[in-house]
C-alpha cells in the first residue's frame, strides 16, 4: 500500500481549470520534487492532498484511506506542511510556535501536556536550533524561521511533510542548510518528503544523496513528465518545457559517486514566440 | 542550564499572574473602603468583623450593613467580572482575527447592545428590560455578522470582520435616530448615561442575570484557550495543524459574544478595556493563549475595579465608566508603551 495515491485528480478554482486529471504516488521514506513554473497550480496540488481545497473529480488517498473520509485532525496526522510563506502575527517565542505542531494530537478543550512539550524540544533539537528555544520567532531571520517551521512539521509526527517551496527567500548557504536537515530527516525517521520548488537541482541533491527520488514537471495543468530526475530532467526536456538552453554537469566527489547539476545557459527563441 | 531557564521563566510568569489574580481581590475588599456615604475605617471594619463572627454583637446602624453589603459589594464584584469578560474576549477576538487592533467589540457586540438597550429604554422605560434587549440584540449583531461572513468563501476572517463593521455601523446608525426621536427630558438623559457606561445602579440582580453568559464565555474561552494560539496561524496553517477551522471558530465566536453581551447588558457600553487590557498581558507574560486568556480576564478585572472606584470618588456625581477608561487607560498604556518599547506583539 502507498503511503500517498493521487488518482486521476482535477481541481477548478470557479469555472477556472487549474489541475487536471493527476496520478501519482509516493511511498515511505521517498522523495517527490513537484516542478513549475510560478503559477503552474503547484501549491494547488499541494492544498488538494491537504484536503484544504476539495477536490473537483479523482481521488487522494493516505495510508489506503480516502481524504474525503478524513477530518483535519486524522490528515495532520499524517501529513504536515511548512508554507512558503508564514505571515507572522504575534511574537511566539519559538518553543510556543512549535508546540502548535501537537494540535492534531490534543483534544480541542485541552492544552499540550509534558510529553507534547518533550516532543516539540526533540523536533526543535533535531533542527539545531535548541539556542532558541525562548526567543520571539518574530525576531529570527529567514533560514532561522524556515528551522521553525520545519520543527513544527516536525512535532506534528507526521508520515509525509508537505514543503511548499521550502528555500525560496534564502541564501545559498540556508538553502543548504534547510536541504541537509530535509534529507537526514527522511534518512533517519524514514519520512516522505514532498516539496515544491523552482530550483531544479533540489530533484538532483536528493537523488545525488541517495535517496529515492521522483521529480514532476507541472505545466499546463497536468505533469509533462514524471520519473527519476536523471531520466528525465535532461537537456532536451529543459529546452522543450522551460525554453531554456542548459548543461547537466557531472562530477565525482569524494564520498559519492556521479553527482549531477544541472546549469542554465540562456532563453531560448521558439518559433513565432519572442520571449521577451 | 536551560530547563533551568525554562522553570525560571515557567515561575515568574506564574508569580505575575499571581500578582495579578491578588489583586482583583485586593482590589474587591479595598471598594468596601471606598464610596461617597461618610463611613470611618472602624465603621466597616465593625461590619465586617461582624459578618465573619455572628456571635458580635451589632454595634452600627443598619444603613452600614446596606451600603457594605447591597451596595459597595455587589458593585465591585459587578465591575470585576463586567472588566474581567471584556478583556478576555478582547485577547480571545485578538488572537482569532490576527490583529492587535481588535477589541470585544469586533463583532458587532457593543453597538448591538446598545441599541437594543436604547430601544429598551424608549419603549419601557429605564428597568430590567434594558438587558434583556441589550442582551438579545448583542447576540443577534454577532449573528449578523457571520452570516454577512460567510456570504463570500475564500477568506472568512477577513469577511467577518467586515460583516462586524458592516452591522456595527447599523446599529450605531439605529442608535443615532433612536436618540433624535427619543423624548430629550425623560428618556435621552438615561440613553446617554446608559451609552457611557456605569455601575451605579450595581445590585445583585444584576450579578444574577449576568453571571450565566459570562461564567459560560469565560470559561469556555479558558478551556478553549490554546486553540487560539493556533487559529492565530491564519486558516491554511490551522487546517494543516489539524484544527476542524470553522467548528472552532464558531464555538469560540459563541463564547466571547456571550461574556461581552452579558457584561455590556449590565454595564453600560464601556470601550477600551477589552482592546487593551490584553496588550498589557502580551507585555507582562508574552503572546501564549494560555496565559494570556486568564491573565486577561484578571487585569480586566482589576482595571474595571480601580476605574470604577474613580468614578464614584472623583468628583461630587459619578462620571461615566466609558470616559474614565479612555481618561486612564490611555495615558497608563503609553507609559506602558515606553516602558516595554512594545515588546509583546
Amino acid at each position: 500500500m502507498n503511503l500517498l495515491e493521487v488518482k486521476g485528480v482535477s481541481f477548478a478554482y470557479a469555472q477556472n481549470s487549474v489541475l487536471e486529471n493527476i496520478t501519482f504516488h509516493m511511498g515511505a521514506g521517498e522523495v517527490f520534487c513537484l516542478i513549475g513554473p510560478n503559477g503552474s497550480g503547484k501549491t494547488t496540488l499541494l492544498d488538494c492532498i491537504m484536503g484544504i481545497l476539495p477536490l473537483k473529480q479523482g481521488n487522494i488517498f493516505l495510508n489506503g484511506n480516502n481524504i474525503i473520509g478524513l477530518k483535519a485532525k486524522q490528515i495532520a496526522q499524517i501529513v504536515s506542511y511548512v508554507p512558503q510563506i508564514h505571515k507572522k502575527t504575534f511574537p511566539y517565542t519559538v518553543e510556543e510556535i512549535v508546540l502548535m505542531g501537537r494540535a492534531s494530537h490534543i483534544g480541542m478543550f485541552n492544552s499540550p501536556n509534558n510529553n507534547d512539550i518533550l516532543i516539540a524540544q526533540e523536533a526543535i533539537e533535531s533542527v539545531g536550533i535548541t539556542h532558541l528555544l525562548k526567543r520571539p520567532y518574530t525576531e529570527l531571520s529567514g533560514g532561522e524561521g524556515q528551522l521553525v517551521m520545519i520543527a513544527r512539521a516536525l512535532a506534528q509526527k507526521p508520515k509525509i511533510m508537505i514543503l511548499d517551496e521550502p528555500t525560496t527567500y534564502l541564501d545559498f548557504q540556508n538553502s543548504l542548510i534547510i536541504l541537509d536537515i530535509i534529507r537526514k530527516l527522511i534518512k533517519k525517521k524514514n519520512l516522505s518528503v514532498m516539496l515544491a520548488t523552482h530550483y531544479l537541482n533540489h530533484a538532483f541533491y536528493f537523488e545525488n544523496n541517495g535517496l529515492s527520488t521522483l521529480t514532476a514537471i507541472l505545466n499546463q495543468k497536468n505533469f509533462v513528465v514524471l520519473g527519476r530526475p536523471s531520466e528525465i530532467l535532461t537537456r532536451q526536456n529543459i529546452d522543450k518545457f522551460f525554453n531554456i538552453e542548459s548543461r547537466i554537469i557531472e562530477y565525482n566527489s569524494d564520498e559519492k559517486k556521479k553527482q549531477k547539476y544541472i546549469i542554465p545557459i540562456r532563453l531560448l527563441k521558439k518559433e513565432g514566440k519572442d520571449v521577451v | 542550564m536551560r530547563k533551568g531557564h525554562t522553570v525560571s521563566d515557567f515561575k515568574r510568569k506564574s508569580f505575575i499572574l499571581f500578582l495579578i489574580i491578588s489583586m482583583t481581590f485586593i482590589g474587591i475588599f479595598g471598594s468596601l473602603f471606598i464610596g461617597r456615604y461618610p463611613l470611618t475605617w472602624s465603621d466597616i471594619i465593625k461590619v465586617l468583623s461582624t459578618a465573619i463572627n455572628p456571635l458580635q454583637k451589632k454595634t452600627y446602624p443598619d444603613i452600614y450593613n446596606t451600603i457594605i453589603w447591597k451596595i459597595r459589594l455587589p458593585r465591585a464584584i459587578l465591575g470585576a467580572m463586567v472588566g474581567g469578560s471584556l478583556a478576555i474576549s478582547g485577547a480571545a477576538f485578538q488572537g482569532l482575527f490576527r490583529n492587535p487592533l481588535v477589541s470585544s467589540g469586533i463583532l458587532g457586540v457593543s453597538s448591538g447592545a446598545s441599541f437594543g438597550a436604547v430601544l429598551a429604554i424608549i419603549l419601557y422605560g429605564q428597568n430590567y428590560m434594558v438587558y434583556f434587549f441589550a442582551f438579545g440584540f448583542a447576540l443577534l449583531a454577532v449573528i449578523m455578522s457571520f452570516f454577512i461572513g460567510q456570504i463570500y468563501h475564500s477568506t472568512p476572517t477577513v469577511t467577518l470582520v467586515l460583516g462586524g463593521v458592516i452591522v456595527s455601523s447599523i446599529f450605531s446608525a439605529l442608535v443615532s435616530f433612536a436618540k433624535f426621536v427619543a423624548d430629550p427630558f425623560e428618556k435621552l438623559p438615561s440613553i446617554t448615561f446608559w451609552l457611557m457606561g456605569s455601575l451605579a445602579t450595581a445590585q445583585y440582580k444584576d450579578i444574577i442575570f449576568s453571571i450565566i453568559p459570562i461564567s459560560v464565555g469565560v470559561i469556555g474561552l479558558v478551556a478553549l484557550r490554546w486553540q487560539i494560539n493556533i487559529l492565530s496561524m491564519g486558516d491554511k496553517e490551522a487546517q494543516a495543524l489539524g484544527i476542524d477551522n470553522l467548528l472552532t471558530k464558531i464555538i469560540m465566536v459563541i463564547f466571547a459574544s456571550l461574556a461581552t453581551a452579558g457584561a455590556i447588558s449590565v454595564c453600560g457600553n464601556v470601550g477600551w478595556v477589552g482592546l487593551v487590557m490584553p496588550h498589557i498581558g502580551r507585555m507582562l507574560l508574552g503572546n501564549d493563549n494560555r496565559i494570556l486568556i486568564p491573565a486577561s480576564f484578571f487585569l480586566g478585572s482589576f482595571f474595571m475595579i480601580v476605574v470604577d472606584n474613580l468614578s464614584r470618588s472623583l468628583i461630587g456625581s459619578e462620571i461615566p465608566l466609558g470616559i474614565l477608561t479612555a481618561l486612564i487607560g490611555g495615558p497608563f498604556f503609553v507609559y506602558l508603551l515606553k516602558k516595554t518599547k512594545g515588546k509583546g506583539w
